[in-house]
């Protein structure tokens, strides 16, 4: 990995009238990683891609992408940048091939090279077998496909993708997140927002957390975790006196709490599989049945309940 | 290069879609189709003949006071006994019969019955008294004409054949008082040749009273020159009817093709064109470039198309080339600037139910107007209210032969107008998307 930073963002505000989108957003991208912009709908995660696309002017603050400024050189921001954004944005009624023909000739490419690009982007795509029936009769997953394709064709080194999963089957997702993985493997850098906790979890190099316009948080996903001092819970349920087994766990080594709630007993825990057979010697030694256990290992998703207060999805 | 892809694209786009082809080739030529058919048969040559008007005639003039007339001066050569057979003798002349059709019954009654049934069209009685009401100078002599309410063509030729005898016999009959006011005793015996040189100027001198009796004139005004003059009497109603029909639809697809830069907006193909390494000016000629080609396109294929189908002679090449052009940037530039003011495509239905329809019927109220003098008049100074009526007036001067500089002239004024909502419709969307 490249530590230069492809993506500096450097205090960005932007209003729309009374609503303040994003306000005051700063962070750094390294060349050849994936970073994530993580927040609910409505954060700004869009907003914030918008301007570092050059569709929206910044009331405040600057961005360089691979140097070229997004106020004062959008041009060069655009020539080495592929965006898919959030919405289909492919005209239904061109076939794929026309449509990857007619963006790669927007991207400046012509002749030969023209048409050799738009081949390899239908292999990456998997659609060269259907490249010349219209994109309006493609399922939604390939369609996606076909609008990941187009922010491809002229090989930009910073590739912004907002939201590419949302509404499409499963299959159709794998598909797109193993997509980007091998962008990243070829050396681009990738600027991926999401509402998807796991998706930011699996892909990210680097995550940020956005929430009512501004960057809360950022860092890997173990630095985010760390920084809320998050414990792995696990949830039981007993054959046996629940008072006594409970009283027993909290003396164990490595437990910080026991709750219970309506028969299910949570306990938090420094390390799992340290703590998991105290917690089952402790019950049989009060003559108790451990009946069920799920363990929760910290995440985003209780980061972001940290931070917020607020459950992502809400 | 750029604007060209995106016109190019933008064209694919317009004739992959059925309902915007049908709209553009097929409504117009659709709608003339039907006037050529519905104002006569078509024969070999192109033209169209009228259906004969069937009269019946119940002539039951008494006669009166005797003249003699020349049957020379009478069509077909008969004598006339009196004032009513001199009416039947005209109206049962060869020169009549590709007009009418005679039959003469012995009452009224029959007459009348005979319209009533629809056996024929029209009924002509002429009274008992008419000669000798003709003849006295205080008299007023009268013909009862009785025709089917539901007909107007058949009718109407023969009332006016019916006025303009009268309105010689009338002549006649104030020549006549004037002679015998005027003339000595000993010269009333010429009154015969009084009578007989008045009929040689005022009923003899038409050898064709089909040619005179119907008014077929030229849409453009009169200023006819040959070559409009060669033009039969169908296709000097289909032709403007095929060009107002292009320039209504032109200008729809005008506004059409520019709504594409909204829909596109809608689309989020806009935004994302937006994001390429492609300036805002370059993206937006490429879109006003693409209207201007679409419409070029409908323009040229029909012209082409209604000459072919149904032999209307669109003028000059000159002209026509000019005109079309000036019909061509009017309709775009129209599209563009109307497009400017909505804000979304769902308002796309208001407009084209509306402002098209209002503002493209104002631009063809001539056409339908040419008939009459003052409607064609009024008809005029409304049409050229709107962008449309400027563009008919070019065509129709084009088709009427007129000279490359009036033609010119309009287009000129055409261009004004075009300019002006190119300007706006350009500074608005400018304005939109900085």
């Amino acid at each position: 990995m490249n530590n230069s930073a492809a993506i500096e963002v450097l205090g960005l505000k932007k209003s729309f009238g009374e609503n303040h989108a994003v306000q005051g957003v700063s962070f750094n991208v390294n060349q050849g990683e994936i970073f994530s912009l993580l927040g609910p709908n409505g954060a700004g995660k869009t907003t914030t891609i918008s301007m570092l696309s050059c569709l929206l002017r910044p009331n405040d603050g600057d961005a360089n992408i691979m140097g070229h400024s997004i106020s004062t050189d959008p041009m060069g921001v655009k020539s080495v940048l592929g965006v898919v954004p959030q919405d289909l944005a492919l005209y239904e009624d061109l076939t794929a091939r026309e449509n990857l023909s007619f963006w790669g000739k927007m991207y400046g490419l012509r002749g030969s090279t023209l048409k050799t690009r738009v081949d390899e982007v239908l292999n990456v795509i998997g659609l060269r077998d259907r490249a010349n029936e219209r994109v309006g009769k493609y399922s939604g997953g390939m369609k996606r496909r076909v609008n990941i394709g187009v922010a491809l064709l002229h090989k930009p080194k910073v590739i912004y993708m907002d939201e590419p999963t949302v509404g499409i089957d499963p299959q159709s997702r794998r598909n797109i997140l193993d997509s980007v993985v091998l962008l990243k493997n070829e050396g681009m850098t990738v600027l991926y927002t999401t509402h998807y906790m796991e998706e930011a979890q699996e892909l990210s190099d680097h995550i940020g957390i956005m929430d009512h316009g501004k960057l809360i948080a950022h860092g890997t996903h173990d630095e985010l975790v760390k920084m809320v001092g998050q414990q792995t819970r696990i949830d039981l349920t007993l054959n046996g006196n629940a008072d006594q087994v409970m009283a027993a766990w909290k003396e164990t080594e490595g437990v910080s709490r026991v709750t219970s709630d309506e028969g299910l007993i949570s306990v938090l825990v420094q390390d799992s599989n340290l703590t998991l057979p105290h917690l089952f010697e402790a019950a049989t030694k009060h003559s108790a049945r451990i009946t069920s256990v799920n363990i929760s290992e910290p995440n985003l998703e209780a980061v972001f309940l940290h931070l917020t207060g607020r459950a992502l999805r809400d | 290069m750029k604007a060209f892809d995106i016109a190019l694209k933008d064209m694919t786009r317009s004739f992959r879609s059925t309902f915007a082809v049908i709209f553009m080739f097929g409504v117009p030529l659709l709608v003339t189709g039907m006037f050529y058919f519905m104002f006569g048969n078509i024969t070999d040559e192109g033209g169209f003949t009228l259906p004969k008007t069937q009269v019946v005639i119940a002539n039951l003039d008494e006669g009166g006071p005797k003249f003699q007339v020349n049957p020379k001066n009478i069509p077909g050569g008969k004598e006339a006994d009196s004032m009513g057979d001199l009416i039947v003798s005209i109206l049962q002349s060869e020169d009549m019969a590709d007009l009418i059709e005679i039959t003469l019954v012995p009452s009224a009654e029959t007459a009348r019955t005979a319209v009533d049934n629809q056996e024929s069209q029209v009924a002509i009685i002429i009274p008992t008294d008419f000669s000798h009401q003709f003849a006295d100078v205080d008299g007023k002599a009268v013909i009862e004409f009785y025709q089917d309410p539901t007909l107007t063509l058949g009718p109407a030729i023969m009332r006016s054949i019916l006025n303009r005898f009268m309105d010689g016999m009338s002549g006649v009959k104030i020549a006549v008082n004037f002679f015998v006011d005027e003339a000595e005793p000993e010269q009333l015996f010429l009154t015969g040749q009084v009578v007989d040189q008045y009929l040689e100027v005022s009923l003899a001198e038409n050898d064709d009273p089909e040619v005179e009796l119907l008014d077929v004139r030229n849409p453009v005004d009169g200023q006819k020159n040959d070559a409009a003059e060669n033009q039969n009497l169908l296709l000097s109603i289909i032709g403007p009817i095929m060009g107002g029909m292009m320039v209504f639809y032109a200008y729809y697809t005008g506004t059409s093709t520019a709504q594409s830069i909204l829909k596109e907006e809608e689309e989020r193909t806009l935004p994302r064109l937006f994001t390429t390494p492609t300036s805002q000016a370059t993206i937006l000629t490429g879109k006003f470039l693409s209207v201007f080609m679409t419409v070029s396109v409908q323009i040229i294929v029909l012209l082409i198309a209604a000459h072919l189908i149904f032999g209307i002679e669109w003028g000059g090449f000159a002209s026509v080339a000019l005109m079309a052009i000036g019909i061509i940037v009017s309709a775009s530039s129209f599209g563009v600037f109307v497009n400017s003011f909505l804000k979304d495509t769902k308002q796309g239905g208001v407009l084209f139910g509306g402002i098209l329809t209002v503002t493209g019927m104002m631009g063809m109220i001539k056409i339908f107007a040419m008939n009459s003098a003052i409607a064609n008049k009024m008809g005029d100074t409304i049409s050229l209210l709107v962008p449309q009526g400027w563009a008919i007036r070019g065509l129709m001067q084009a088709m009427g032969g007129e000279s490359f500089n009036n033609v010119a002239l309009t287009v000129l004024v055409s261009f004004l107008w075009s300019a002006a909502f190119f300007a706006i419709g350009v500074w608005r969307f400018n304005r939109r998307y900085t």
